[in-house]
Parts: structure tokens; C-alpha cells; sequence
């Protein structure tokens, strides 16, 4: 039996879809600019582009790493809204789907991109070499309660660029690890694997950048 | 990842928790230091449960990342609106404005 058919049947119950709906609440006026907008009303297409933008934008530069890229990609994205807009209908959140359309645009240029393409690849399918070292046998302090979430963030923009994919659409942006794998066009395993190396990652990274320490741990993990 | 055999909790050893844990992450509720299963292997193996608490620590944080924080410049909006005027010739460019 493998581990994971196993952990299938004596885990506890999954946890409930945390739902992009959930985390992607219905906007007021949206519902109305978005059947506007699909008639073709650009006042309305303006409407969405201020309510998503921020978004839209820090998904792309979360991605990317990179302003002037995610600007680009921000406009590629709400280009592409507004000529796939008809096809919106309503089955998932609007900013699910806008999500979706966006991360699918990013890794289509990341993909024409051979550069990225290899380092992508690299951390889909890392070396041993390539992995964080392992972290048993010594004992370690542990971050602080809260981790600073500008450290955090600055954290994760020095991530390869497999890893920062993978953390990004787990972590911050609550995608599925399947949904992840049918995007990154990889195993579930795989992206469950790739999670918990960039985890492994920024944690190393945090705490060389002092995020640590507290010095006695056994207090807290004994509760 | 496929492994077989049973995972017997009694005698989890810290390398096989190091290869189980992407699973323990994946399944239940993403809360390892949660896991009834593990709270005694958890309590022996204090670097175990530091990494466990560091892992989870990070992936609360990145929740919190999900709210927006940066603006694209307004360079963005309006290239955004001259692409549409040369795809969209027929709709009203003053609405776009």
C-alpha cells in the first residue's frame, strides 16, 4: 500500500475546501459590471480593472519577481479578460477565475521563456543537490510565533522560480495540489514534494535573515 | 511519492517522518502538530516538532500574503486601453478614458 492511499484512509477527515469562493468574497457591483461588460460596455470593463487590479498585479509580480514583467502580465491578463469575458459563466468566483486565467498566462510566458523554463524545470524535478539540506539531528530553534510577513514576502521573491510557483498557488493563493498539478503539468506527489522543499527553504532563508529564535523550544511543542 | 508498508507511529523514526511529511502536510488539516496520530512522536522528537511548528508557522503567514498589497503603475491602464482601441476599433474609445 502506498503512503499516500494509506494516509487516505487513516487521516483525519480533509479539511474543508478553504474555497476561493471563501477567499474571493462576491464584490459589490460586481456581478453587474461583469454582465455589462460582456455586452461590450467599456465603463463597466473599467470597473472590473480597478477592482481587480491589485490582484491581478501582485499574483504577477508574486510570480514573476519582477515589476516591469508583471506589468506586462497584468496587461495581458486583463487584455485577455476582456476578450474571454463571454466565456465567464459564474460556476467559481469571478477573481477565481481571473486567477486562474492569470496564473495560466504566467506560465505560458514563463514556458516561452527557455531561460525560466530550465529553472522551472529544475525545481519541478530537483537534484538531491538542488533540495534544502535536511534539518534533523541538531537541534534547532524555531522561528519566532509570527514570522514577519515582509520578511516573508522577500522571503519567497528569492525562491527558484519552481519552488516560488508552487508555494504561491499553495500557500498564498489556496489552489488545490491537484489543481496545481494540472497547472504546472506535473504529479500531485510533485507539487506536494515541491511545497514542502520551498517550505523547507524559506525557512532556512528566514532564519538566516533572523527570523529565529527562540532559544528553548521544548515548552511549546510539548502542548 | 509511494512507499510501502504500514507507517507503524510507535516507532516512526525522524528520517521516515522527514519522508512522510509532505503527505501529513497534504492530508487532514494541513496541521501536522494537530495530528492525534503524531503527538507522542512529536513530544520524543523535539526537532521534529520544531520543524513541524516552523513549516506551519510559514504556511499561516503566506495565507496572509493573499491580500493585495502592490498597484501596477497607470502606464498599465493605459496601454491597456490603446491595445483595445486598435482590437475594438467599433467601441467608443472616450468610454475607456
Amino acid at each position: 500500500m502506498n503512503v499516500e492511499g494509506q494516509l487516505m484512509t487513516q487521516a483525519p477527515p480533509p479539511k474543508t475546501n478553504p474555497g476561493l469562493f471563501k477567499r474571493n468574497p462576491p464584490i459589490a457591483g460586481e456581478a453587474e459590471a461583469i454582465e455589462a461588460a460582456k455586452n461590450g460596455d467599456p465603463e463597466a470593463f473599467s470597473k472590473l480593472y480597478a477592482l481587480h487590479k491589485r490582484r491581478v498585479y501582485t499574483l504577477c509580480l508574486r510570480m514573476l519577481g519582477n515589476v516591469s514583467e508583471a506589468e506586462d502580465m497584468t496587461q495581458e491578463a486583463f487584455l485577455h479578460l476582456f476578450r474571454k469575458l463571454g466565456s465567464f459563466r459564474g460556476e467559481s468566483a469571478f477573481s477565481t477565475w481571473l486567477h486562474r486565467l492569470t496564473v495560466n498566462l504566467v506560465l505560458m510566458q514563463l514556458r516561452k521563456k527557455g531561460l525560466n523554463l530550465v529553472s522551472l524545470e529544475e525545481t519541478i524535478n530537483p537534484t538531491e543537490d538542488d533540495g534544502p539540506k535536511r534539518d534533523f539531528g541538531s537541534r534547532d530553534p524555531i522561528l519566532t510565533g509570527s514570522v514577519d510577513r515582509v520578511a516573508l514576502e522577500r522571503a519567497v521573491a528569492s525562491l527558484p522560480p519552481g519552488y516560488r510557483m508552487v508555494f504561491v498557488l499553495h500557500d498564498v493563493e489556496g489552489f488545490e495540489h491537484n489543481e496545481i498539478a494540472t497547472m504546472l503539468d506535473c504529479s500531485t506527489g510533485n507539487s506536494k514534494s515541491q511545497l514542502h522543499k520551498a517550505r523547507l527553504r524559506l525557512r532556512e532563508l528566514l532564519r538566516q535573515t533572523g527570523n529565529v529564535p527562540l532559544p528553548d523550544i521544548n515548552a511549546e511543542v510539548a502542548n | 511519492m509511494s512507499l510501502s508498508g504500514n507507517i507503524d507511529f510507535d516507532t516512526l523514526k525522524p528520517e521516515e517522518f522527514e519522508q512522510y511529511l509532505p503527505e501529513f502536510f497534504a492530508t487532514g488539516n494541513g496541521k501536522v502538530s494537530e495530528d492525534p496520530r503524531l503527538k507522542a512522536f512529536l513530544a520524543r522528537n523535539p526537532d521534529c516538532a520544531a520543524l513541524v511548528h516552523d513549516l506551519e508557522t510559514i504556511a499561516e503567514t503566506a495565507r496572509s500574503l493573499f491580500a493585495p498589497v502592490n498597484d501596477p503603475s497607470d502606464q498599465v491602464w493605459s496601454n491597456i486601453q490603446s491595445k483595445l482601441r486598435e482590437e475594438f476599433p467599433q467601441e467608443d474609445p472616450a468610454k475607456l478614458d
